[in-house]
């Protein structure tokens, strides 16, 4: 039988906070972060017709996170008339990705092979950004459902990075920095990312270095960019939960430390 | 011989690549895809492969042997029906391998994932003390980037997300970055060693 | 039509410049005699780690984390570490054991491993399935190594190689399982997490340093001399920019 720690109730304490504020029907307001309005802006900029690489680069773990994110920036593009299409570099990402594009464009009324086309997944990811950059459709020569590339109305004029506008990044890893390192560096097409929050600080120096063009990072991204969009969606519904959490472990880093004080004073603290 | 000459491919594909990264006529271009495209993903079906027949051999040996049998069984059953689904039905739109993915694979994968918020919470509890003062000023720090990430960041004064903003934006971007360039030199030089063979430990030899 | 991508010439120079001053470390001052590498306590706490190991009689686990792949230098940076490590558990007999994503780092690690225990002058203690494949899917890969240390409580966890969101799970049920750790990895967000629950962290180009640390192979030190000269040259040209944009805030020369 294992004996109760302290680890143990630290672990029930942030079941019963997430629990119970996933149960209230509140969602707090958020104040949109400059980063989120970079990237806000940065999909606004783009004009009508233009087309962007969405790529779903990210495992099915982090679905709770990246959904809404890649949901928020998918309907930012349908919504503004941009042409995308859909990538995948881990195989996990393939069908979660197809999935999101094709609810996203039936909310819009766009037409697949027209207005998007899922591409789908490519194994080794250095290999497939740079083999992308000299030829999109020598890359993937049919999409995810079967069809030729040429089939497609909206790629007849689209084979390397220099007939798009940027590429998305939906990640929870360091696959964006693979699109970053290769993609931009050798071939010039602008990056952005929809990231995990886990992962957002780690891009920092590539977006002051305006080697990322922006990043929309975590559930807090999400609910901003909801906010800019003037929707709802599963970012600000979990931003209670998030906050709550955040406030829990606060309070465990206060306790924490009282203890060690508390131990340090009476001479059995030293560890 | 064994060794000699998966070293001088090595080197060859090593020229091979780092040329093409700089040239920019046709030819270079089409060699270059064929690389990418072909050769590279040729040997990626190979690795799974590798992949399947250790995972069999492993779990097999352990069942042999009377380790975890329940769960290894589970594994072989999901290894063995999850082909089985993909080539009777497909794997895309609603067929029973998506139903699969998103009912079982998503749901296990996310469980997994969660953890790491309540390793998060045990770790700051053991383990985010002010021992000295470094460790205090990073307690400062994190306690209000943490405030700041929360919906709370619209009630607090805003001395508090600035603070966080400037501590993320200025020393903590400088020793990412210092890291980083360590990181980008080091991979350099591992990567040269490897291909001029001065290094040797990834072919199982000595250096 | 030019043959040369013209954006890519300053890349070329600096990767020129890079190789030069490596060649010219590795084959010439590599014969120098003075070659010196700071102490690194992670590495020095390595034949602690297997030296506990051994005396209770338990496993030692060594993982490369999910990130990275063969061609990633971490990880052949990570192999390095391998030999040095199942070179020692061949000689104090102690079980060392190899999870991975990744059938080819797998099948790269069985060699590097027989290879150090037939160097170590025991290759019948070597056991091929002690280096094995577990899932190329980040959490089941995590949930396999996590039920691993659970189940079979090493003694000791190596935790070096590119980790991501996995770091934190794994060198968590590490502490819990009492396990002494030591962790490194070219990923900067989770070093945070490895210094907060490991023992010991190489951090970043410590990492790469090591194999020539551990083997005090002399071109493998010059090389780390190498990384020193471009990291002064860097710092130089920093420091150089940084005057003078302070000076000449219009000036646009030094972005390259």
């Amino acid at each position: 039988m294992t004996k109760i720690t302290s680890r143990h109730y630290v672990f029930a304490g942030l079941f019963a906070v997430v629990t119970v504020s996933m149960m209230l029907n509140y969602s707090p307001d958020t104040v949109v972060s400059a980063e989120t309005q970079k990237m806000y802006d940065f999909v606004e900029s783009l004009p009508a017709g233009s087309t962007l690489i969405i790529s779903f680069d990210h495992e099915a773990s982090s679905l709770p996170e990246i959904r809404p994110l890649a949901l928020a920036v998918l309907r930012h593009a349908f919504r503004n008339d941009i042409k995308l299409i859909g990538t995948a570099l881990l195989s996990e990402g393939t069908g979660v990705g197809y999935r999101l594009m094709q609810q996203t464009a039936n909310e819009f009324n766009k037409s697949y092979g027209v207005d998007y086309v899922y591409l789908g997944f490519k194994p080794q990811y250095i290999a497939a950004i740079l083999s992308m950059g000299e030829s999109i459709s020598r890359t993937y020569p049919v999409d995810y459902l079967g069809k030729t590339y040429s089939e497609h109305p909206m790629l007849k004029d689209i084979d390397t990075y220099n007939d798009i506008a940027g590429v998305i990044s939906i990640a929870d890893g360091s696959l964006t920095t693979h699109w970053i390192e290769y993609g931009n560096a050798r071939f010039g097409v602008r990056i952005s990312a929809a990231l995990t929050a886990a992962m957002v600080t780690t891009y920092d120096p590539y977006l002051s270095s305006g080697q990322l063009e922006a990043i929309v990072g975590g559930l807090r991204g999400a609910a901003e960019y909801e906010k800019l969009l003037n929707i709802g969606g599963g970012g600000k519904r979990g931003m209670l939960a998030q906050t709550a959490s955040h406030l829990y472990v606060l309070i465990l880093v206060i306790a924490g430390n009282v203890m060690y004080f508390r131990r340090r004073s009476s001479g059995r603290g030293n560890t | 011989m064994s060794r000699r000459l998966p070293q001088i491919v090595c080197l060859l594909f090593g020229l091979i690549m780092f040329t093409l990264y700089f040239l920019d006529h046709p030819t270079a271009k089409q060699i270059n895809t064929l690389i990418l495209v072909d050769y590279w993903q040729i040997i990626f079906a190979f690795t799974l492969v590798v992949g399947v027949i250790s995972f069999i051999r492993n779990h097999v040996t352990a069942i042999s042997r009377g380790n975890d049998r329940l769960y290894r069984l589970l594994s072989l059953f999901g290894v063995v029906l999850m082909p089985i689904l993909a080539l009777i039905w497909g794997i895309k739109g609603d067929s029973p391998f998506m139903w699969v993915f998103e009912n079982v694979q998503v749901p296990l994968q996310s469980t997994v994932f969660s953890l790491l918020a309540f390793f998060v919470a045990s770790a700051a509890f053991r383990g985010f003390h002010a021992r000295s003062g470094p460790a205090a000023v990073l307690l400062i720090a994190a306690f209000l980037t943490i405030l700041s990430r929360s919906s709370l960041e619209g009630l607090l004064p805003d001395f508090i997300p600035d603070i966080a903003v400037w501590v993320r934006n200025n020393p903590s971007m400088a020793a990412r970055r210092a890291i980083l360039i360590g990181i980008g030199l080091g991979s350099l030089t591992t990567s040269l060693r490897v291909i001029l063979g001065i290094e040797r430990t990834w072919l199982g030899g000595e250096k | 039509m030019t043959w040369f991508a013209q954006d890519t010439v300053l890349t070329l120079i600096a990767a020129i410049l890079s190789i030069a001053i490596v060649l010219y470390t590795t084959f010439y001052k590599s014969k120098d005699k003075k070659i010196k590498i700071r102490e690194i306590a992670g590495l020095r706490a390595v034949e602690e780690a297997i030296g506990r190991a051994t005396e209770m009689a338990r496993p030692l686990l060594y993982t490369p984390g999910w990130g990275g792949d063969i061609q990633r230098p971490t990880t052949i940076a990570s192999l390095n570490i391998l030999s040095y490590v199942a070179q020692k558990t061949a000689q104090y007999d102690c079980d060392l054991i190899f999870p991975t994503h990744d059938p080819v780092i797998m099948a790269v690690a069985q060699e590097v491993m027989k290879e150090a225990y037939a160097n170590a002058g025991f290759p019948d203690r070597y056991r091929e399935d002690n280096a094995f494949y577990v899932s190329s899917s980040q959490f089941g890969y995590a949930a396999s190594v996590e039920g691993l240390i659970s189940r079979r409580k090493p003694a000791s966890v190596f935790l070096l190689g590119t980790f991501e969101a996995e770091s934190l799970i794994l060198a968590e049920t590490g502490n819990i399982n009492k396990a002494i750790q030591i962790a490194g990895t070219d990923s900067t967000i989770q070093l945070s997490f490895f210094i907060v629950a490991c023992d010991y962290v190489l951090i970043g180009e410590e990492l790469f340093a090591a194999s020539g640390y551990l083997s005090g192979d002399r071109s493998i030190l010059a090389s780390v001399k190498a990384q020193d000269i471009l990291k002064v040259l860097i710092a130089i040209y920093i420091l150089i920019a940084v005057l003078w944009v302070t000076i000449d805030p219009s000036s646009a020369w030094w972005k390259l």
